[in-house]
């Protein structure tokens, strides 16, 4: 399995390459254009009772596509909804990704997704929800974002601070807390930051450059009020 | 196999065997791969090799160019199965993945870097502090200074985790315990936690269902009558806007006439009942917070007689007395407000149980508020003189009846419990001879046209 990543910037596509029977699990909707040798099913993956909790608890997809190469190898094209940087990461089944509910794109076959329960501050504020992703398992991960991805590496106890609503991915060995932006409350709210995380290494946090909740915010504003 | 022990080296563990053939120039050299590679043993049928150790043997052999041929027992794996993240200063961010195995004194760590290159080093427990870290402290870190800077280990299998602790020397057996101690303490916190939170939703759902009508006349009773009143007017005035109204003729006198009749017998009556009838053949009629209802021709005509017209209107009065429309507002919003501020605005499930709780929430309090609109609207009509089993009998014919159109029943649904009570409220009231309306009912059906 070989993947390019297309017109990187705002724009970008992946290209996956997949030999005779391998399989690539993608968000439902990815798909752009594929070889007429591979097959698109639609899978629930974990089972009826995990999609349902996916799609109850993290907001994401409840199926997802698998692309499957089953009749000889061909390529894939894949993107994500929203105008937004794609990375790619290699999981060696042993590191572990946080994943943010709509940051899932695409992933081959030995990449497990589980919803996992966050702690009572970290469901409540950081503003992910009570549930999030965890990515775990081997091989190719495919992430996107809206806006460009910038790469934060912590070092051990290495701490740093992001905004909550700019989140991707974080790496499992990271740990973080919620903490107001300013030490007073008016000001953390006034600041425009609210709640903020402090990530502590070691690991990478993935962030994206733009906030979907202020894009929306700032969109509805140009939306006339229909009757 | 393995019979010369400098020739030939066998590697066995319970599943899989491998024979290591050293070419002549490597033969003198099996010393120093032994120390190299942090072998402690390379001896034919060596008894305590683990599938991990095995396959990091068989790797560093086939990077010597050491010829390995595979025994029957087993198979080739080529592939690195890392157990462990190490962090250290020239490893990646996210940390280099790395192939533990405890031993008696110490643990031996493989790492592969760059293209494909193996390191090992021998950590004796001497040199470990240990720690408990990741996202949810779960995971075993142990810190030591290497000689490469300092490097950091974060252990989650609970294999490798299991048999350092069993490995550890006793000067490891405090701090471990302090880690297993905080892991068991945030799981136990967290557990507390989420079952106080799933508790208290539970108990304020529950609430919520059984307590309801409670804080929700509370909150009502706080909201002055004006309010009230702008809110219904504001909504009234929007459905007038869209709908064809009668002005003035019998149809209107009559309805007034009732209202007025009806709203004299109300103790205490802090409306002005505004009542307009609207030229629609919808059966409906309907009454908005602050005093305001809405008769439709539909409804007027399908009764047989003005006390049919007056029991609606009864009913329909006593919706706006006990304030049913602003409770069920309040109930909802808060509601509402209560899934938003629990779920925060997730659009899956916050969504669903929004849904969900409104629509049940709608459908239950509506029964109750029939039912006290009903009673109630029975009474005002025995206080008003009017006959109430022209109510009874106009709920019941609208029921047996199908039509398409009679929107009243959708919200009002009809049921044989229903006229039930309303007839046997009624046998207990004392008797009483009604006193007619001015008006003739057939004039004003008449005049609907």
């Amino acid at each position: 399995m070989k993947s390019e990543i297309l017109y990187p910037g705002a724009f970008p596509m992946v290209r996956v390459e997949l030999a005779e029977g391998e399989h690539i699990k993608a968000e439902s909707g990815a798909m752009v254009a594929c070889s007429p040798t591979i097959d698109i099913e639609s899978k629930m993956e974990g089972g009826f009772l995990g999609a349902l909790s996916r799609k109850f608890l993290t907001g994401e997809k409840f199926f997802f596509q698998t692309l499957r190469a089953s009749r000889g190898s061909g390529e894939a094209l894949l993107a994500p909804t929203v105008p937004g940087e794609i990375v790619v990461l290699e999981l060696d089944g042993v590191n572990e990704y946080m994943v943010q509910k709509d940051g899932f794109l695409a992933g081959a076959d030995g990449i497990t997704i589980d919803s996992q329960m966050q702690s009572m501050t970290r469901g409540l504020l950081g503003g992910e929800g009570f549930f999030i992703l965890k990515m775990s398992g081997k091989g190719m991960l495919v992430l996107n974002s809206f806006g460009a991805i910038h790469k934060i590496e912590l070092k051990p106890d290495q701490d740093y601070i992001v905004d909550n609503s700019h989140l991707v991915a974080w790496s499992a060995t990271t740990t973080y807390n919620i903490e107001k932006a300013t030490s007073g409350w008016v000001a953390s709210f006034t600041s425009g930051e609210g709640f903020v995380c402090r990530f502590r290494g070691p690991g990478i946090v993935y962030i994206q450059s733009r906030n979907p909740r202020g894009f929306g915010a700032w969109v509805r504003q140009f939306i006339p009020i229909s009757e | 196999m393995g019979q010369a022990i400098h020739s030939n080296l066998r590697i066995a563990d319970a599943q899989s065997a491998y024979v290591i053939t050293l070419p002549t120039q490597l033969r003198q050299d099996a010393q120093a791969l032994k120390l190299r590679f942090g072998f402690k043993t390379i001896l034919d049928g060596s008894p305590e090799v683990s599938p991990g150790l095995c396959r990091l043997w068989y790797r560093a052999a086939a990077r010597e160019q050491v010829a390995v041929k595979e025994s029957s027992k087993g198979h080739v794996m080529t592939d690195f199965h890392p157990n462990a993240l190490c962090f250290g200063d020239e490893f990646p961010a996210g940390g280099s993945p790395c192939l533990v195995h405890v031993e008696a004194q110490g643990f031996t760590i493989a790492f592969t870097v760059d293209g494909g290159q193996e390191q090992a080093e021998v950590v004796p427990f001497s040199r470990v502090t240990v720690s408990a870290g990741g996202l949810d402290h779960d995971q075993l870190v142990l810190q030591w200074a290497g000689p490469a800077g300092q490097r950091t280990l974060y252990l989650k299998n609970p294999e490798i985790i299991h048999a350092f602790r069993q490995a550890a020397p006793a000067h490891l057996n405090e701090p471990l315990e302090r880690a297993a101690q905080q892991v068991r303490q945030v799981r136990k916190r967290h557990r507390m936690v989420w079952g106080l939170v799933g508790g208290s939703f539970l108990a304020l759902v529950l609430g919520l269902w059984f307590g309801s009508d409670l804080l929700v006349e509370l909150a009502v009773d706080r909201i002055p009558i004006e309010w009230e009143q702008k809110l219904g007017e504001s909504a009234y005035r929007d459905f007038l806007a869209q709908h064809e109204t009668v002005n003035d003729g019998p149809s209107v006198n009559a309805i007034t006439e009732m209202a007025q009749r009806l709203a004299r017998h109300v103790p205490n009556n802090p409306y002005t009942f505004e009542v307009t009838v609207v030229k629609s053949d919808v059966v409906n009629a309907f009454a908005l917070p602050g005093g305001y209802i809405v008769v439709f021709t539909g409804l007027m005509k399908k009764a047989t007689s003005s006390e049919e017209v007056a029991g609606v209107l009864a009913h329909e009065l006593n919706h706006v007395l006990q304030r049913h429309g602003l409770e069920r507002i309040v109930k909802q919003l808060g509601f509402v407000a209560v899934v938003s501020i629990v779920l925060g605005n997730s659009p899956g499930l916050g969504g669903v149980m929004k849904q969900l709780g409104v629509e049940l929430m709608t459908l239950k309090f509506g029964r109750a508020q029939e039912t006290e609109a009903d009673l109630s609207g029975l009474q005002l009509l025995h206080r008003a003189k009017i006959d109430p089993n022209g109510m009874i009998t106009f709920f019941e014919r609208l029921a047996e009846k199908d039509g398409s159109r009679v929107e009243w029943l959708s919200t009002h649904p009809m049921s044989s419990a229903r006229a039930d009570r309303l007839k046997a409220q009624l046998a207990e009231m004392p008797r009483q001879d009604p006193e007619p309306f001015t008006f003739e009912w057939m004039k004003v059906q008449a005049s609907l046209g």
